[in-house]
């Protein structure tokens, strides 16, 4: 698996696997981000899914092959890269009716956990990756159609393969950004929390798929997405709600997805074993908690972001270098009118409101707001987010 | 006066990963006879020695203790079955009360 092995980059906190920037988040918020655009009614967020997951991976799994080998060792290549970065365990080669299967799933794991059995399928994103995988190994356009699935009880996962497609690939085109990110700033530490040695353990830690691809770790379980699929699916779904004029609702509803991952994800990683073991004995206040999670993030390659003011338990301000969200709207898009941020603009919210609320997860959700004061695809030094409690 | 022997207890903790996660606590002298049963069962612990963690990761049950071994987080997978934990309690001489 040397070929998947993960390049961190200790200036900028970027994680690099098999040629792509990879940003690991867990199932609650990848599961969240599919709902959000697979029930919006404006839109089909299914193909959006379905067609960035293709075009990202098409480059990802062609950039792992070798052009000497034949089919069949490119789909086994194809199959352990879906299982490094987490997604569960997929066999590629097809069955003489034409289908391929899974027999874990992330997106399955994910679904179960934050909402229950569902009557259709959920794994869209695996459907985009299958016709990826096969397009690179084979050089064939397929339609990979979900057939049964393990979030409605099937047993396992399988796909239709459909040999009869014209439409290509889109390409993952991106233009150059000339940005030189801001490498040091006025930011707050604690005194007691090493974030320098939490992120050295998280690089340190093997966070690839176990024997069935899957991640479980910090109570969760854990993906290696590419930065440029996040990108893509929340671009174009503001694009496309955009047109319907419902960009507003469709920034809220990410922004959303982003609080409630930070609510969840913080939460099982602060009840975690890890936690315990390294972070735990650091907390000597309720602020060291927001300061360790930051560097959490951090490590997970989020983006390299800090504390620039944090008064009081009502009020917390940040600062990014340089957060995927921004950038990959200047490659895909070029300069943006407004903040692009949503991920990290509701994380911020979670953060405050995990950390110093009360009452359950749901009580708590809501009662923070974030405004993004500056924003790198603005064409601001760096993207600003000042977190306050609204009720 | 010799006391009873006292079984391993537990406490339910939260997990995203599955509602059914506990933590089993167990007397000191007991805990490393306890890693080396689960390592014969289940595998061998990998040890993450940034966060101080073991670990045994198997198809239907995650054991996870920091690096003294005790408590030990027990984590279901979907595939747990009733009989899976029944088994493990064995292992762990736990009986529910």
């Amino acid at each position: 698996m040397s070929q998947f092995q993960l390049q961190f980059d200790p200036r900028s906190y970027r994680r690099t696997i098999a040629g792509k920037d990879v940003i690991i988040h867990c199932h609650h918020y990848n599961a969240r981000v599919q709902r959000t655009l697979e029930s919006a009614v404006a839109v089909d967020g299914r193909a959006i899914i379905r067609g960035a997951a293709e075009t990202v991976f098409a480059e990802q799994i062609a950039q792992a092959l070798r052009d000497a080998d034949d089919s069949e060792p490119k789909l086994g290549v194809a199959e352990q890269l879906y299982a490094q970065l987490g997604y569960g365990r997929l066999v590629l080669t097809p069955t003489p009716q034409g289908r391929v299967h899974a027999t874990s799933s992330h997106y399955v794991e994910g679904w179960l956990a934050g909402f229950g059995a569902r009557d259709e399928g959920v794994c869209t994103f695996t459907e985009g990756y299958i016709q990826a995988a096969i397009w690179a190994a084979t050089g064939e356009l397929v339609h990979a159609r979900e057939r049964e699935c393990m979030a409605r009880g099937d047993a396992q996962c399988v796909f239709e393969i459909d040999g009869g497609r014209t439409q290509a690939i889109a390409a993952n085109t991106k233009q150059p950004v000339a940005f030189e990110p801001r490498t040091t700033g006025e930011y707050l530490r604690s005194q007691h929390v090493d974030e320098p040695a939490i992120i050295q353990a998280l690089v340190d830690m093997p966070i690839h798929g176990n024997a069935e691809g899957l991640i479980p770790a910090f109570s969760v379980y854990l993906a290696n997405t590419p930065a440029d699929y996040y990108n893509l699916i929340c671009i174009r779904f503001v694009e496309q709600m955009s047109a319907h004029g419902r960009d507003k609702a469709a920034k809220r509803m990410l922004i959303a997805d982003g609080e409630t991952c930070a609510m969840n994800t913080f939460r099982g990683i602060m009840n975690s074993v890890e936690w315990e073991g390294l972070v735990a004995p650091m907390i000597h206040e309720p602020r060291d908690n927001i300061f360790a999670l930051v560097a959490i993030s951090n490590g997970l390659g989020w983006g390299n972001w800090h504390i620039t003011a944090h008064p009081s338990a009502e009020t917390i301000e940040f600062e990014s270098l340089n957060g995927y969200e921004a950038l990959g709207y200047r490659e895909y898009r070029g300069r943006a009118s407004d903040p692009t941020c949503f991920m990290l603009t509701g994380v911020a919210a979670g953060l405050l409101e995990l950390v110093y609320g009360v009452g359950t997860i749901a009580d708590r959700l809501g009662t923070c707001g974030t405004r993004e004061t500056a924003c790198i695809s603005r064409g601001d030094a760096t993207c600003g987010f000042a977190v306050e409690r609204s009720q | 006066m010799i006391a009873p022997a006292r079984g391993p207890t537990r406490v339910r903790h939260y997990a995203c990963i599955h509602p059914e996660t506990y933590k089993y606590f167990f007397a000191k002298h007991d805990v490393l006879a306890v890693w080396g049963r689960l390592a014969a069962i289940y595998g061998e612990p990998s040890v993450r020695p940034g966060f101080g963690v073991i670990e045994i990761q198997s198809e239907r049950l995650i054991l996870r203790a920091t690096t003294g071994g005790n408590p030990i987080t027990v984590i279901r997978t979907r595939r747990c079955t009733s009989q899976d934990v029944e088994a493990l309690h064995r292992v762990f001489g736990f009986e529910l009360e």
